[in-house]
């Protein structure tokens, strides 16, 4: 039986004067409301219509952060726009990201994308972090030049690049010239983790290349626990590589 | 993932040569006791540890290594002060110094270079970020259970593992000490071979709508919620030890699966140990709506060689009383065919000392643990699974090679959660 949607206008009341500790009873209409949507395009396209609506300024932290998970179930690319103008709030960045990253199809990963270049401080690597989570190939040619800026965003870029995988990744974080430090540790961890996706996917020859290079680069010193896993993990990497034990 | 060869005895021993050539020159632990005596092995042999996340489980497991002959403690790191010093404080009270370094920050201890392994006990949301940061500093790894807070964080905790050549360990103790009344009858074969499994299971986790309040000088809340959405201070966000119904961070969505993954662990990690389904994770998940509103569903979840294990199934739905079956006090009951099959020898703890002296051992040895972490991490896809599926209120197909769900969209959003900056996988 179809859900008598005017049963979700005082719940919705409710969430437009949320804030954090108030009564909470009318999110279980809510939530009940969004399983239910389902199947059930006009369902979904009215709660949707209902979430967005609460995104605005007028709407407390609390309340839209609510909004933003719910958003993550049942959004679509017409969410997109209105969670894309949070990305810069650092109140609410970190919850449209939430929901962002969830919401299928190449319209929400490009807002995270077009944020990149706007947002400022840690909001960058929340970005980042998200193109990873969808390894948004996309994103190679925006996040390679982060690899020589600001130390912390330079990390952020090194992982993302080793999550995104791509050949084109792979290349980026090679031409990387860090200094030694914690963008070099996270540029050799990338490219672990570039290489092992590659071989995994069939490009034995790109992934061995790459262990070959780390593992010339670590050497054969002693070296610190750090060196030695990285050693085991080039070495490894390179054996992987030459007989193809890849499992399916 | 890729196959790597793994480290052997040789290789580990050469290491360790290595790696007691540099404690020479690090500033760090040499005392009287460094030679060891009849008791105590020399310190160039013991096992340097630190542990991060010193609440109630984490004590109890800085209390299993700490007692060990064969570790030499040195490190604690917690963002409550008042964890972090009663921490710092047994170690000290046991090793008779004020050695013990302690960090309200996991990092600045994953920076330590002497330090051979780790216990993590941390809220969950923590688990995947600090078990590989741990992996990448070349740091053996015990990792309280739930070991994981999403489905994909499991394949990239034991791609972090296998990489970098780490023992890393789930760490329920009750999978191999508290079912043994039903793992040893499956392993040698009385009942046959075995068809479905029953076992009841808590409730997922909820959203938290507490009320925010000043955050006290003694916790780093910040760093206690790391990844996790921000949410003002509350001490019953953060406080409370194993209760799952509220005022517990076990209880809450950001933080844990609730006690369907947290004793989850236990539960499923005994059935499937005992069911032989190490290894495997489910193929398909069917949801089947509870018979009554508010009631708990029953999700019956499929394992590639036809075993069916089923959740929360109601007690006459279940098989009659007299088909071949063993069965546990706590409700876990496994059904086999009745043709006895050949007994296979039940795998054990290696080393001395339960769970924590298996995985000592295998830091020393560099043998994978009884709970090794891909282990671990293919038993917690079932209550995760379970958990979906009851969020949803539907059947769902798991394509194990993907990771992801068949065909189910919404499923899938629910396979990982964006992590609040700057924390990143």
């Amino acid at each position: 039986m179809a859900l008598d949607t005017t049963t979700l206008d005082a719940p919705f009341a409710a969430l437009t004067a949320y804030d954090f500790g108030a009564d909470s009873s009318f999110v279980k209409t809510i939530d009940d409301a969004v399983i239910a949507a389902h199947g059930d395009a006009t369902l979904t396209a009215d709660l949707e219509k209902r979430f967005l609506a609460l995104l605005g300024p007028g709407t407390k932290r609390a309340a839209k952060e609510y909004v933003c998970r719910k958003l993550s179930m049942i959004g679509t690319p017409a969410a997109v726009p209105a969670l894309a103008a949070l990305l810069g709030d650092k109140d609410n960045s970190h919850m449209a990201r939430f929901a962002l990253e969830r919401i299928p199809g190449p319209e929400s990963v490009a807002a995270i994308r077009g944020a990149l270049g706007k947002v400022q401080g840690d909001l960058v690597i929340g970005m980042l972090s998200s193109l990873a989570n969808r390894r948004d190939a996309e994103s190679v040619p925006l996040v390679a030049p982060l690899l020589a800026g600001d130390a912390k965003v330079a990390v952020a870029a090194a992982a993302a690049l080793g999550r995104i995988a791509t050949p084109a990744a792979a290349a980026a974080l090679a031409a990387a010239q860090p200094a030694a430090g914690p963008v070099a540790d996270a540029v050799v961890d990338a490219r672990l983790a570039a290489a092992d996706a590659l071989l995994a996917a069939g490009d034995r020859t790109t992934a061995r290349g790459i262990y070959e290079a780390i593992a010339a680069q670590v050497g054969d010193a002693a070296g610190t626990r750090r060196q030695r896993a990285v050693r085991i993990a080039a070495r490894g990497g390179v054996f992987a590589a030459l007989d193809g034990t890849v499992a399916p | 993932m890729i196959h790597r060869p793994r480290s052997t005895r040789r290789s580990f021993l050469k290491t360790t040569a290595a790696t007691a050539g540099s404690f020479a020159a690090a500033p760090y632990v040499i005392t009287s006791k460094a030679l060891g005596d009849a008791t105590t092995p020399p310190a160039s042999d013991r096992i340097v540890m630190g542990g991060i996340g010193l609440g109630n489980q984490g004590s109890g497991d800085q209390g299993a290594f700490l007692g060990r002959p064969d570790v030499q403690y040195v490190a604690v790191a917690d963002v409550r002060t008042k964890w972090r010093e009663a921490a710092k404080e047994r170690v000290d009270a046991k090793y008779g110094n004020k050695d013990c370094s302690a960090f309200i920050d996991f990092r600045e201890l994953l920076a330590r270079d002497d330090i051979d392994a780790v216990h993590i006990a941390t809220p969950d949301q923590w688990h995947a970020i600090m078990t590989i940061a741990a992996c990448r500093s070349g740091k053996d790894v015990y990792l309280q259970k739930p070991e994981t807070l999403t489905l994909r964080e499991g394949p990239l905790m034991v791609a972090a593992a296998r990489r970098y050549g780490r023992v890393v360990s789930g760490g329920s103790q009750r999978v191999m000490e508290d079912y043994r009344d039903i793992v040893d009858p499956c392993w040698a074969g009385e009942i046959g071979t075995i068809k479905s499994v029953d076992l009841n299971a808590g409730p997922p986790a909820m959203l938290c709508f507490l009320p925010g309040m000043e955050t006290p000088p003694d916790i780093d809340w910040d760093l206690w919620l790391g990844p996790a959405p921000w949410e003002p201070y509350n001490p019953g966000r953060c406080d409370g030890n194993f209760g799952t119904g509220g005022n517990s961070w076990r209880s809450y969505v950001d933080y844990s699966g609730g006690s369907l993954t947290d004793w989850g662990a236990h539960n499923f990690g005994g059935a499937i140990f005992a069911a032989g389904l190490l290894g495997l994770q489910p193929v398909k998940v069917s949801y089947h709506a509870p018979s009554e509103a508010g009631k708990t569903p029953h999700i019956a979840l499929t394992y590639p060689n036809g075993v069916v294990v089923h959740c929360n199934r109601r007690p006459q739905e279940q098989p009659p009383a007299d088909v071949p079956s063993v069965g546990h006090e706590r409700g876990i009951r496994i059904v086999g065919d009745g043709v006895a099959v050949a007994p296979r020898p039940v795998p054990a703890y290696r080393g001395t000392g339960a769970i924590y002296g298996d995985f000592i051992e295998c830091v020393k040895t560099r043998e994978r643990p009884f709970r090794d972490i891909e282990l671990a991490c293919d038993t917690m896809t079932a209550p995760h699974m379970v958990a979906i599926a009851q969020r949803l209120e539907r059947s769902l197909e798991w394509d194990r090679a993907a990771q992801r769900f068949v065909g189910d969209e919404e499923a899938n959003r629910l396979l990982d959660r964006a992590r609040r900056e700057p924390w990143t996988l």
